[in-house]
């Protein structure tokens, strides 16, 4: 009974601070440069959601995002445009497809924890990039997946034109937050508690009795799903699937946007995707930086300095100013 | 398919797998001494075989490759040094996946700084002179210089696992490695072994970069990427801190990759993930990994 009314009253204040979230990401829409960016950032933000899932709460450095977000992508590319699956099938398979990945690869990166994890991660991910790169008769290969139509959403009470960038931006935005939330939600349950015992001491969580590996693949292929919502928006978002998002680089961008927001807080994937994009957006307006990549070298000294210095992202930083502001830092 | 087709393919799969060994060599002493994965080590190779490109330019002698070989593998040691000094050793005591997010950030800066000191378009660096030709070993004609690569990292590798398990500052390094607290009780200042194995890591990948560079055909920056990912399979092979497990996990990849590409030119790329996989799913330590250095 009790139990009953503490989550109700959670799922209220779920509610609350979706809207809220809206409140502020909507105005943010028409500000940013370009009409495109709003929804990028948004779809940038899931795959550094799922990687703030593994490493902040699970201690796991997960390298291979790129490649599971490119799994979401292709899945809802080639429905999109081989089957003329509708859109919101597209969306749904790519999910299951980047799950139906992650079992298996999962299984093969738990099997050592740690450093080794890494290691293992950013290895499959160029696999799935070589896979993608070769397969080309399935992927097309360097030509990536081309023609896909981003047009209506039919669903049987309501049909929405995702064609213009607002309404996409909107569409986004809704499933953005789910997944948001649906994170928030599972920090806050059991089995997210028992991610964080075990990222604080494996050893105690195996002693209480619990198995590291099964919480740990379970949460890889969780956060691997959240990451081919991603992918799969993305196919919608550019219209196009390009082998290059596979790589092991997009892995990395992942990486910093998620350092660069916050690992500790899902908000941090919101700040890190924003600010890495607008940054890079930005940078690439000189063209002494955008020759040779030159702004991805500012990245790496400003991702030195986070590490070093800002343990906890720009989240986490405007966390202690404020509390230095409040008087009790 | 015959053999004479077949034994070059092996051979310059087993060269192949020597080189990358003397690299794999470094990071699997580095994870072993400091626990981290150095996500830089093909950054630094990269930068061996630029930097033996330009020593090369300022040192217009005769023999100046070889001058300019050893001076890459010490400035690798130096940069090492730097490294460990001002973006390693303030994080010791800290989870080391901040250490690996350090190497990381540390790649891409060493990458793009090279795109931009040096530029995209490829830099030419020809075989050195007098190592041109081919030699007969019997059975197939072999080029000299890749002959060469082969034995001379087999030299080095060899030589580092007799210092590692014979000499008195090996039984320090692997003390370190095994326990650290323990060994400073001993007075081992363990610090500092940290420093220098760290060294003579980014020293072997330049060291590494720097042999490889004349068969590479014309230097870029992303050449390391594609290198890291061989040592991280191949430390994950023959079992990580293992200096011998390096060296049988480069030659079985070399041969492994040499071979499929003989029949499927993609599937030598392939087969190297298989190989891992099978290793994972049957001894996930690796080959001859024990959990420390030796």
């Amino acid at each position: 009974m009790n139990e009953k009314t503490s989550l109700t009253r959670k799922g209220s204040s779920e509610l609350r601070v979706a809207i809220i979230m809206a409140a502020i990401l909507i105005p943010v829409y028409f500000i940013l440069p370009s009409k495109m960016m709003g929804s990028e950032i948004l779809i940038m933000a899931l795959p550094a959601l799922a990687f703030i899932l593994l490493f902040g709460y699970t201690g796991l450095l997960h390298f291979g995002m790129g490649s599971l977000f490119a799994v979401g992508a292709y899945t809802a590319g080639i429905l999109l445009t081989r089957y003329q699956a509708p859109i919101l099938v597209a969306l749904i398979a790519g999910i299951v497809m980047t799950g139906i990945v992650a079992i298996i690869v999962g299984y093969f990166c738990i099997q050592r924890g740690g450093m080794i994890f890494s290691l293992l991660t950013l290895a499959f991910n160029q696999l799935i990039w070589f896979t993608i790169w070769q397969w080309k008769s399935f992927t097309g290969g360097p030509d990536g997946i081309l023609g896909i139509q981003r047009t209506r959403l039919d669903l049987s009470v309501l049909a929405i034109n995702l064609k213009p960038t607002f309404n996409f931006f909107l569409f986004v935005l809704l499933l953005f937050l789910l997944a948001f939330l649906f994170v928030r939600r599972l920090i806050e349950s059991p089995f997210g508690k028992v991610l964080m015992g075990m990222r604080e001491s494996e050893l105690r969580a195996t002693a209480i009795g619990y198995n590291p590996g099964t919480y740990k693949w379970i949460a890889f292929i969780l956060s691997a799903m959240i990451c081919g919502l991603g992918g799969a928006l993305f196919a919608l978002h550019q219209e196009y699937v390009g082998e290059h998002i596979a790589n092991w680089f997009t892995s990395g961008e992942i990486v910093i946007m998620a350092l660069l927001g916050g690992v500790f807080v899902p908000y941090g994937a919101l700040i890190g995707a924003g600010l890495f994009i607008f940054l890079s957006d930005f940078l690439n307006k000189f063209t002494f930086l955008s020759q040779a990549g030159a702004w991805l070298l500012v990245f790496g000294v400003i991702f030195i300095l986070v590490v070093m210095f800002l343990r906890g992202g720009i989240y986490g930083g405007a966390q202690k100013v404020w509390g230095a502001i409040k008087g009790d830092g | 398919m015959n053999i004479e087709t077949l034994l070059p393919q092996l051979f310059n799969g087993i060269q192949f797998g020597v080189l990358m060994a003397l690299l794999a060599t470094g990071l699997s002493l580095i994870f072993g001494m400091l626990g981290i994965v150095n996500f830089a080590h093909g950054s630094l190779y990269m930068l061996g075989a630029y930097f033996v490109w330009t020593f090369m330019w300022l040192l217009n002698i005769p023999g100046n490759f070889w001058v300019s070989l050893v001076l890459s593998f010490f400035s690798l040691g130096i940069v090492g040094l730097i490294i460990e000094r001002f973006l390693l050793k303030p994080m010791y005591g800290q989870p080391p996946v901040y250490q690996i997010l350090i190497t990381f950030g540390l790649m891409l800066v060493i990458q793009q700084g090279v795109a931009l000191t040096y530029g995209t378009a490829p830099l030419p660096l020809g075989i050195p002179p007098h190592f041109g030709g081919e030699m007969n070993l019997g059975l197939v004609h072999y080029p000299t210089y890749r002959l060469f690569t082969m034995i001379l990292g087999l030299i080095v590798i060899f030589a580092l696992w007799i210092f590692v398990e014979r000499s008195a500052f090996g039984a320090i390094i692997r003390a370190s490695a095994e326990d650290s607290e323990t060994a400073r009780t001993l007075g081992i200042n363990t610090r500092r072994v940290y420093t220098w194995t760290f060294m003579l890591g980014c020293a072997l990948a330049g060291l590494g970069g720097g042999l490889h560079a004349p068969l590479i055909g014309g230097l870029q920056h992303p050449i390391g990427t594609e290198i890291l990912l061989i040592n991280f399979i191949i430390v994950v092979i023959g079992g990580m801190g293992s200096i011998r497990g390096a060296l049988l996990g480069g030659i079985i990849l070399g041969i492994v990759r040499g071979l499929a590409g003989v029949f499927w030119a993609p599937a030598s790329d392939f087969v190297m993930f298989v190989v891992m996989g099978i290793i994972l799913l049957f001894r996930p330590q690796g080959l001859l990994g024990r959990g420390t250095i030796g």
